[in-house]
């Protein structure tokens, strides 16, 4: 299907007429900042974020959850996943890269049937940055700012209105239901032209060749010490980064039996108890360890070496959310270069 | 979509004491189709779920000897495992599984075995032991090294002799310390120490190793020294898997998952991996 036009005076229409048939969830402020959130009224949308405080992996692995409850002789009931379909509006390309990621790793041989149902339940509508925040370095990591693939349709502001290209057929569908307007050629140009504008902006970058063997050579560099010193273990760069998908698994106490549940909860490599074993046993009881453990995730061997190709070469897709929210101001792209040798 | 988390019913049809803190589980699920399904192979681990305590990785202890069930035997340490220690006979727990990478069973076929286990790591090894019982024309010359920190942590104690009658199989025994009168007619010292009595060289061997990892590292640095290849060495690695299916990110260790690339490991391949004292 051509590229069709939505004027944006007519986008409370659209957005109306989809949350009919979706559970729409869009960002919407919240404070001075942003957050995905369910879209009651089209006029709380706010397309002109640059991030949001949690990434939307929030909506298909929930931060806690239960995955099922026990019955009087200790019988697995699992818990009903929502089953309405689900349209997430105005993801970015850094955020819908992180959720291919957390496709390879839910599914595969075995899958997390609550993620992979949310999944296939849900319906992409991506937005192309084309205002790149202080923190962002999606262009260096290959994940943005322009999103490729994993879109029902793609939005791009074009000021008064919005570019609406087209991935899927259930886009087309969506596609049909913002109007007839087709895009001009001058569209697109403007499209690229805001594009190019915007790739000019970017203050944060990674040089990412041959960056996972640098890292992989660099697992005894004193900067993981340093960095220990002033790193609080606070977790707050895991639970805000979009491809950080580590779990817990454990059962919360209910009055009885029938009122305990197994729940998965997000988790974090940051915190002492995440590598224990028995009898105190802990592979990674140094906060440099811990660091390193996440540094290396997103910079080396987390991406394709432990799921094969996906978009970026590594786990991190440039969204600067660890960057915004460390309060003490360790920056993944300072350490990246640090370890190149500055 | 079916949710593999959700554990299968299991009985506890035997138990056996082991040592002072150790009982080996023979574990039946309850319905014929998951018996039917569950076919472990050496080496795999299983999750065993308590209702309200939660799940723990377990390697299984027995091998192909059982058809109906499966063994594991278990150390009382933590908090599913104490309370497994209070179950007893009819008991019953969920299972799910069996995860992980096995041993090299047909690498090893024509080939010498050398075995060596520390402390409670004989157990996921005891499988091997029983498919070379079960098989021994398809093995070479197989031999056994088992160090514990005194002899009454020793495992499957009944069951040496037995194997030691397995036609070209020999065991060593060690123990770090001997208390004062108790009677211990064999070595004193790590299980490396075993080294100098051993016959099985680099030729045409495969080595495989379980037990604490600092052990597992004195045991493969001294094979190595041996003029063992890495690539002949095999080694169980413990790690706390929450979910055994590669999501839950607990056994990573660089690129590399517990649950999904291992227990079992090639020497080799954990080679520049960080968070190792291998």
């Amino acid at each position: 299907m051509k590229p069709r036009i939505l004027m944006k005076a007519n986008l409370s229409h659209f957005v109306d007429g989809l949350k009919r048939e979706f559970r729409v969830v869009g960002p919407k402020k919240k404070g001075s900042q942003h957050v995905f959130d369910e879209i009651y009224n089209p006029e709380s949308l706010d397309l002109s974020y640059v991030t949001t405080i949690l990434p939307p992996r929030k909506l298909f692995t929930p931060p806690s959850e239960s995955i099922f409850s026990f019955d009087s002789v200790g019988e697995a009931i699992p818990t009903a996943v929502d089953t309405r379909r689900l349209l997430v509006f105005g993801i970015h390309s850094c955020d819908l890269n992180g959720l291919l990621l957390l496709d390879r790793v839910f599914e595969h041989d075995y899958s997390y049937p609550r993620y992979v149902e949310r999944r296939r339940n849900s319906v992409i509508v991506a937005m192309t940055c084309t205002s790149i925040g202080d923190t962002c370095f999606c262009d260096s990591m290959g994940t943005g700012p322009e999103p490729r693939k994993g879109y029902d349709i793609l939005l791009t502001d074009l000021g008064d209105r919005l570019l609406i290209e087209v991935g899927t057929v259930e886009g087309s569908r969506l596609a049909e239901m913002a109007g007839s307007d087709e895009a001009q050629a001058s569209d697109l140009a403007l499209k690229e032209k805001l594009l190019s504008e915007a790739k000019t902006t970017f203050r944060k970058k990674i040089d990412t060749n041959g960056l996972s063997e640098i890292f992989e050579k660099n697992l005894d560099n004193p900067l993981w010490k340093e960095l220990a010193g002033k790193d609080l273990a606070c977790a707050q760069c895991v639970m805000s980064c979009p491809t950080c998908f580590c779990l817990d698994i454990r059962d919360k106490w209910g009055s009885n039996l029938g009122n305990t549940v197994r729940c998965v909860e997000w988790d974090s490599c940051f915190l002492l108890e995440f590598a224990e074993v028995a009898l105190g046993g802990n592979f990674r009881k140094d906060r440099s360890a811990r660091l390193r453990q996440f540094m290396g995730h997103n910079l080396s061997w987390g991406g394709v070496a432990q799921y094969g190709p996906v978009n970026g070469q590594q786990k991190c897709v440039g969204c600067g959310r660890c960057i915004r929210v460390c309060p003490v101001g360790i920056d993944i792209t300072e350490v990246a270069r640090e370890l190149r040798g500055g | 979509m079916k949710d593999p988390y959700v554990p299968n019913t299991a009985e506890i049809v035997n138990v056996k004491k082991q040592s002072h803190d150790t009982k080996t589980y023979s574990i039946r699920l309850v319905k014929k189709e998951k018996r039917e399904e569950f076919r472990a192979k050496p080496g795999q681990f299983v999750m065993v779920s308590l209702p309200g305590l939660g799940e723990a990785p377990f390697s299984l202890s027995s091998g192909p000897e059982k058809e109906d069930s499966f063994d594991s035997t278990i150390r009382a340490v933590g908090n599913v495992t104490t309370a497994l220690d209070q179950f007893g006979i009819g008991a019953k727990i969920g299972v799910r599984g069996p995860y992980g990478k096995a041993w090299p069973i047909e690498e090893a076929k024509a080939r010498n075995i050398l075995l060596v286990a520390g402390g409670i790591g004989l157990a996921p090894l005891r499988p091997v032991i029983k498919t070379i019982q079960a098989n021994r024309g398809t093995f070479k010359h197989f031999e056994i090294l088992y160090g514990t920190r005194t002899p009454a942590d020793e495992i499957f104690t009944d069951e040496y002799d037995q194997w030691q009658r397995i036609p070209n199989t020999t065991m060593h025994l060690t123990v770090d310390s001997v208390p004062k009168g108790v009677l211990w007619p064999h070595r004193i010292g790590v299980v490396t120490a075993l080294f100098d009595d051993t016959k099985t060289t680099p030729e045409d061997s495969i080595v495989m190793t379980c037990g604490p990892e600092i052990m597992m590292r004195f045991a493969a640095q001294g094979l190595v020294a041996r003029k063992f290849r890495k690539d002949q060495i095999y080694l169980s690695l413990e790690r706390r898997m929450k979910c055994g299916m590669g999501h839950c990110g607990h056994c990573q260790i660089g690129r590399m998952f517990v649950c999904r690339d291992g227990p079992v490991f090639n020497y080799l391949d954990l080679e520049g991996l960080p968070d190792l004292t291998l």
